[in-house]
């Protein structure tokens, strides 16, 4: 039990709730198969849409015979681009450049799959029949499918109103990179490839909408997260007034960032309900969702450099790259502002240079993708450090810890600018190192070589920044357009006449466990039982400020908020109480639901100050208002902007987690087959509010990491053709993939948010790249492996084995 | 007996979740579109119309299925158990609540699915190893948990119905 | 993914379905467990005009075990072969094969028929059919068929089966004592579709040298193939692991046709190709000498 002093009284605070695996409260209904989704949303009257998809990578569009279409029994409305701009706007972005996007192309297409026509007929089988009958004339235009053929001379323009496909460049430098880089003894250089990739969750996008013209109302039931804050997002775009706008918050069947911007979806299904009059529904069918749910990641090349002194000491750090951001920019380069974080990962790196252009292709656009292109960062930065130790002699274990920041130096501030809140790397490190044995599997890894057999083993130190501010989505541009500050949480907590507890959010549930989490934290505040606390979701129209899931942020924002809206109730609680048993508010105290004057036996519980509140005004202190309710709204915290000139970004992401992933693999070399021995990982995430629910979401994180490592990729072709448009092409890992995980947890609380959390729901996927793929590097050195680039195929293991041995 | 044209509807006779339910549907309907709108039981996902990800995964006459891949004209005279016909009133069924006791779910969209190829696997095989667990699970794809917790799930219900069966 | 309109009917018999097929030739197509076609549909790559429904024509779901052959009916689903143990000793092959077939869900629809009448040369029962010198039966208006395998399988999911016949049974050919047959796949992620694939049958002579070898290849050509260099070369050989070696080399050394594809590389499947044949033959030659 922990004690804190407020001076309104003394609040013991129950940590049998924070910390312990309680059940989820999400789970009956879960199993049950009750809980509602986008698709499961049916109204009375509801129309299904179906959309057209180019099957060209770029093209103008020529000509769109709809009559067909228009004429089948049961086809309601079909829209061509054109003709939605009655109903809809072009699509916000975060970009200043003007790359126009709209939910139904305009003019000409830009990448294979956008939308050409959207169909609202009776039954989506009706919808699709009518797409068979739409006759669209294009005239296709030459293609670019990567960033060489992009910035080539000549190349066409993606958007002919722009002078390059190069949307955006610039090199963001902290300190003296040039001087760090002279005076260094070493300098190892690689040249790195990361694979586009898709979230690919088992919900693809969707929404139902219905609007109002008697009243100018418009209700959106989509998994978007674009919840409270979307409502001015999507105003302009959906031509509803922000306070007509209702979006209702809908169980997610899993995002990874995919539906954070999730705008064209309702956009689609709005201008349909407004051209039919009925509610539409549009759900993204998973060839739909492949090709066109603006949620690809990042595909970069970079050229890497890692500046060393003699004895191994990192100097400086340059990274140059290219990132293939696809036809659009709605979020302009959030995904590498994002690692500039954490861009010198644990280590004491003293100078850094970020060069980045962003390039437009004929390919659907980049979103966001757990991780947010940190994930991307980290295994750049973990291949210079394998790359150190490999081309200098140093042993890659050694060489990390002595470059990690030590505990004693915490708050630290990065060269960027951002801080790291707190942590204890080297504990970390030494706690997963005892933990995965290494030296049994050193020796493992001799008596496998000597029978002809691959073993490798491969360590990764990363970061896991969470609690995302908004100022990373604007700060690329001096002079932004919208420099917005806030990313807001809010909770309202009402204590209910018998003492039930009821906490509404105002956020989408992604499967993030935030029902539980909440329950949890209410209960160390109240003392109350979690399993008793009823969480409920608010509709933005009665809604507070809310950014929903997102850069691991819930854990720290709902703590934050929860804290905030219970001392509010304390203090109400302890006032009437105060007034009931005629004592001083510093007399008393809240122990696990019951006020009591201490040292006494005069107490009320939750139920009798719920009782008073609400039915019995007369016995409550005068001039107090019935009943016990509170809100809070909770900034993150330890917000600083950036200077004008961007050589300090300020704390823009300062909650910062860490991890220590060590993978032990074996390597087939005639068939590629990458089977795992062991996989331990130690995470801190600060303080663990509901540890069995943190580690199932680094476990799925680290599948998503073994995924991009060893099997995904969103592939073009040389005409531009997206080759995933089905699971059998995009492929993701199945059960006999992934091995069991041994988690253990390093807490070093935050000292800046309420009871010490930070966000983890990223780390798994931020961290097991570079593991992974410094395993199966490690298991195939003696054939000269070297892996730059993702994912490692079976034919990249083969191809190098035969290669080697012939 | 004749063709009958497209678009006409066929007569559909099932017991669905023990009840028996009549629906006229075209061919063309895929059973899971009829399970969930016709029969208003939502719980049944739709992960990718494909027939890789398993989501859609329902009993037929007491073996897995993908309900997606079958036409509903084909579930004529069949017994139909989705999840919502798992539970016994208020009691869970045995593999549901390994699924609870384990941490199973994150999102919940493919739990359905792996709850009925979970159900048909402890049904029939009384002492799985993890290794044949992993390989029953491989045509049910999860892109939240990284399956741990659901093979504990399942190593539970197995165990629990192999004592079941010991004890009967 | 929503299947376009189609006319449907139910037959009840063989004759039926083949009255239904030859009233609509190339337009009307049989309807079995529908794990291909279903999703083929939905998806609109393919467009039929009339549905024949055969999922619950009686009579044609059996495993008959004779002394030199079985027989399986088109219409025995793939979980059956997966688990029937008698199977599993005469034809273990079979077994192996079906057990690999994708996943339950699949295999509790799935049919043998279908799967050779679809003959993708990923599938795993078209190189099963070829190494156990199988045979198809065929039934049309003008009556029945039997077409050996090696004439079955003519190009990328191309058969020998006209658009109004139906294949009724599958067989394949039992060796006799001191033979063994096996069956080996190596896919992407667990259970996925082979990116190469073997099924060997192997009969040892009264001295234990190889008197008979058949090596059925999947995912190695445009459809099901044999090895026949490598049949030819194992004659007289002796059932140990050099020869498996060598004749694995032998049996993915002059494939021209290997498809090379984003899925994989000719040069991946040819190696997977290889170790599944060697893997297939050291299971057989286990098998043939009393393992």
């Amino acid at each position: 039990m922990t004690d804190t002093t407020t001076g309104t009284g003394t609040i013991t605070h129950s940590t049998r709730y924070v910390g312990a695996d309680l059940p989820r409260k999400e789970d009956p209904a879960l199993v049950r198969g009750s809980v509602v989704y986008v698709d499961d949303v049916q109204l009375p009257g509801m129309l299904h849409a179906a959309v057209l998809r180019s099957p060209h990578a770029h093209a103008r569009i020529v000509s769109i015979d709809t009559s067909e279409a228009r004429a089948l029994p049961g086809v309601h409305a079909v829209l061509t681009g054109e003709e939605a701009l009655d109903h809809i706007g072009p699509l916000a972005r975060f970009c200043a450049e003007e790359v126009v996007e709209h939910a139904i192309a305009v003019g000409k297409v830009r990448y294979h799959g956008e939308a050409v026509v959207a169909v609202a007929a009776e039954s989506r089988y009706v919808a699709e029949d009518a797409l068979a009958k739409v006759r669209v004339e294009y005239e296709p235009l030459p293609v670019v499918t990567d960033v060489v053929s992009a910035t080539a001379e000549g190349a066409p323009l993606v958007h002919e109103n722009l002078e390059s496909n190069v949307v955006y460049h610039h090199e963001f430098a902290f300190g003296d990179v040039e001087g760090d880089f002279a005076g260094a003894a070493h300098i190892v250089r690689r040249e790195l490839r990361w694979p586009r990739a898709t979230a690919a969750p088992m919900e693809t996008n969707g929404a139902v909408v219905k609007y109002d013209p008697a009243t100018g109302r418009m209700d959106v039931w989509s998994n978007t997260n674009l919840l409270n804050f979307g409502a001015w997002v999507m105003s302009a775009t959906l031509r509803v007034a922000p306070h007509m706008l209702n979006f209702h918050p809908m169980a997610v069947g899993g995002s990874f960032g995919s539906k954070h911007f999730l705008a064209k979806q309702v956009a689609i299904a709005g201008a349909l309900a407004k051209a039919t009059g009925c509610p539409v529904k549009f759900m993204e069918d998973r060839a739909d969702n492949l090709l066109a749910s603006d949620a690809q990641g990042p595909e970069r090349q970079h050229v890497a450099e890692l500046a060393l002194d003699a004895d191994g000491t990192f100097r400086s750090l340059r990274i140059r790259l290219l990132d293939d951001y696809g036809a659009y920019f709605m979020l302009a380069i959030a995904g590498n502002t994002n690692p500039l974080s954490q861009i010198v990962g644990p280590y004491r790196i003293r100078s850094v240079s970020y060069d980045v252009s962003a390039v437009l292709t004929n390919k659907n656009q980049q979103g966001v993708f757990r991780g947010a292109g940190a994930d991307v960062t980290n295994w750049v930065l973990e291949r210079l450090v394998d790359a150190a130790a490999d081309e200098l002699g140093f042993d890659p274990i050694d060489l990390r810890r002595r470059n990690l920041i030590q505990p004693d130096q915490f708050p630290y501030k990065i060269p960027t600018g951002n801080s790291y809140d707190s942590g204890n790397y080297p504990a970390v490190l030494a706690r997963a190192l005892e933990l995965a044995d290494i030296d049994h599997w050193r020796a493992e890894q001799e008596r496998a070589r000597e029978q002809g057999r691959y073993i490798g083993i491969g360590i990764a130190t990363a970061q896991q920044r969470s609690t995302y501010y908004a100022s990373e989505f604007w700060f690329h541009n001096v002079g932004a357009p919208a420099p917005f500050t806030t990313t807001a949480e809010s909770v309202r907590l009402r204590i209910g006449p018998t003492g039930g507890v009821t906490a509404t959010l105002f956020t989408p549930s992604w499967g993030n466990s935030q029902e539980t989490v909440t329950a949890q934290l209410i209960a160390a505040e109240l003392g109350v039982d979690p399993a008793g606390i009823a969480v409920d979701l608010a509709p933005t129209m009665h809604g507070l400020p809310s950014a929903g899931p997102g850069g691991s942020r819930m854990t720290v924002m709902l703590s934050g908020a929860i804290t905030g809206a219970a001392r509010k109730l304390r203090e109400k609680i302890f006032q009437i109480a105060a007034h009931r048993l005629e004592a001083s508010v510093d007399d008393l105290e809240l122990r696990d639901g019951v006020v009591s004057v201490r040292g006494t036996d005069s107490q009320m519980t939750l139920a009798d100050i719920g009782m008073q509140a609400y039915w019995q005004s007369v016995n409550l202190p005068p001039g107090m208002e019935s009943g016990l309710e509170a809100t809070f709204t909770y900034d993150p915290p330890f917000f600083s902007l950036p200077n004008d000139e961007r050589t300090d970004l300020g704390n823009f992401y300062p909650i910062v987690g860490h991890g220590c992933h060590v993978v032990v693999v074996e390597v087939d070399p005639e068939t590629g087959q990458i089977d795992f021995l062991r996989y331990v990982a130690v995470h801190d995430h600060g303080t663990v509010v509901n540890p069995r629910s943190l580690e199932g979401q680094i476990r799925g994180g680290i599948a998503q990491g073994i995924g991009i490592a060893l099997y995904e990729q969103v592939a073009y072709d040389s005409v531009g053709q997206n080759l995933a448009g089905s699971l059998d092409e995009y492929v993701l890992p199945g059960a006999p993939d992934v091995p069991r995980v041994e988690i253990a947890f390093v807490e070093t609380p935050s000292p800046w948010t309420a009871h010490g959390v930070k966000g983890g729901g990223e780390g798994g996927r931020m961290i097991a790249p570079p593991a992974v793929t410094r395993a199966v590097e490690d298991a195939l050195l003696p054939f000269g492996a070297r892996f730059d680039a993702l994912p490692i195929r079976r034919e990249d293991v083969v191809e190098l084995c035969a290669g080697e041995s012939a | 007996m004749e063709a009958q044209d497209s678009g006409a509807l066929e007569l559909v006779e099932l017991r669905v979740n023990g009840v028996g339910r009549r629906v006229g549907v075209e061919p063309r309907r895929l059973l899971v579109d009829v399970l969930r709108e016709d029969l208003g039981l939502t719980g049944t996902n739709v992960g990718c119309s494909q027939g890789v990800c398993g989501s859609c995964t329902v009993l037929v006459d007491g073996a897995t299925v993908r309900s997606c891949l079958m036409l509903a004209v084909q579930a004529h005279g069949r017994d139909v158990v989705t999840v919502e016909g798992l539970a016994d009133g208020a009691a869970m069924h045995p593999v549901q609540q390994a699924f609870l006791d384990a941490q199973a779910q994150q999102c919940g969209f493919c739990t359905p699915g792996f709850l009925a190829t979970a159900v048909e696997l402890v049904e029939r095989d009384t002492q799985p190893s993890e290794t044949e667990i992993r390989e029953a699970l491989a045509g049910n794809v999860c892109r939240c948990t990284g399956y741990e917790h659901i093979v504990d799930a399942v190593i539970r219900a197995a165990e629990a119905q192999a004592e079941t069966r010991e004890a009967g | 993914m929503k299947p376009p309109a189609f006319a449907y009917r139910r037959a009840g018999s063989v004759a039926e379905a083949v009255a239904a097929l030859s009233e609509a030739p190339g337009r009307a197509r049989l309807l079995a467990g529908g794990q291909t076609l279903v999703q083929e549909l939905a998806a609109r790559t393919t467009t039929v005009d009339t549905l024949v429904d055969i999922d619950t024509l009686p009579g044609l779901d059996h495993v008959v075990i004779e002394p030199t052959v079985v027989r399986v009916g088109a219409l025995c689903r793939i979980a059956t072969l997966e688990r029937h143990a008698e199977l599993a000793d005469a034809l273990p092959a079979l077994v192996d094969s079906a057990a690999r077939v994708a996943h339950p869900a699949i295999r509790n629809r799935g049919t043998i028929g279908g799967n050779v009448a679809h003959a993708d040369p990923a599938s795993g029962i078209p190189p099963v059919l070829l190494a156990l010198d199988g045979e198809v039966v065929l039934v049309g208006p003008a009556g029945e068929r039997t077409v050996p395998a090696t004439e079955f399988f003519t190009g990328y999911r191309q058969t020998a089966a006209a658009s109004d016949e139906i294949i009724t049974e599958v067989r394949f050919a039992r060796t006799g004592p001191r033979s063994g047959s096996a069956f080996a796949e190596i896919s992407r992620r667990a259970r996925g579709w082979g990116l190469a694939g073997a099924c060997t049958a192997v009969r040892l002579d009264g001295s234990g040298a190889i008197e008979h070898l058949r090596i059925g290849l999947l995912a190695l050509a445009p459809t099901a193939r044999r090895a026949e260099a490598a049949e030819r070369a194992g004659i007289g050989r002796r059932p140990e692991a050099a020869t498996a070696a060598e004749l694995a080399e032998l049996a993915v050394a002059d494939l021209e046709e290997i498809p090379s594809d984003r899925t994989a590389s000719a040069t991946l499947r040819r190696s997977l190709g290889r170790v599944s044949v060697r893997r297939a033959l050291t299971l057989s030659f286990a098998r043939a000498l009393g393992g």
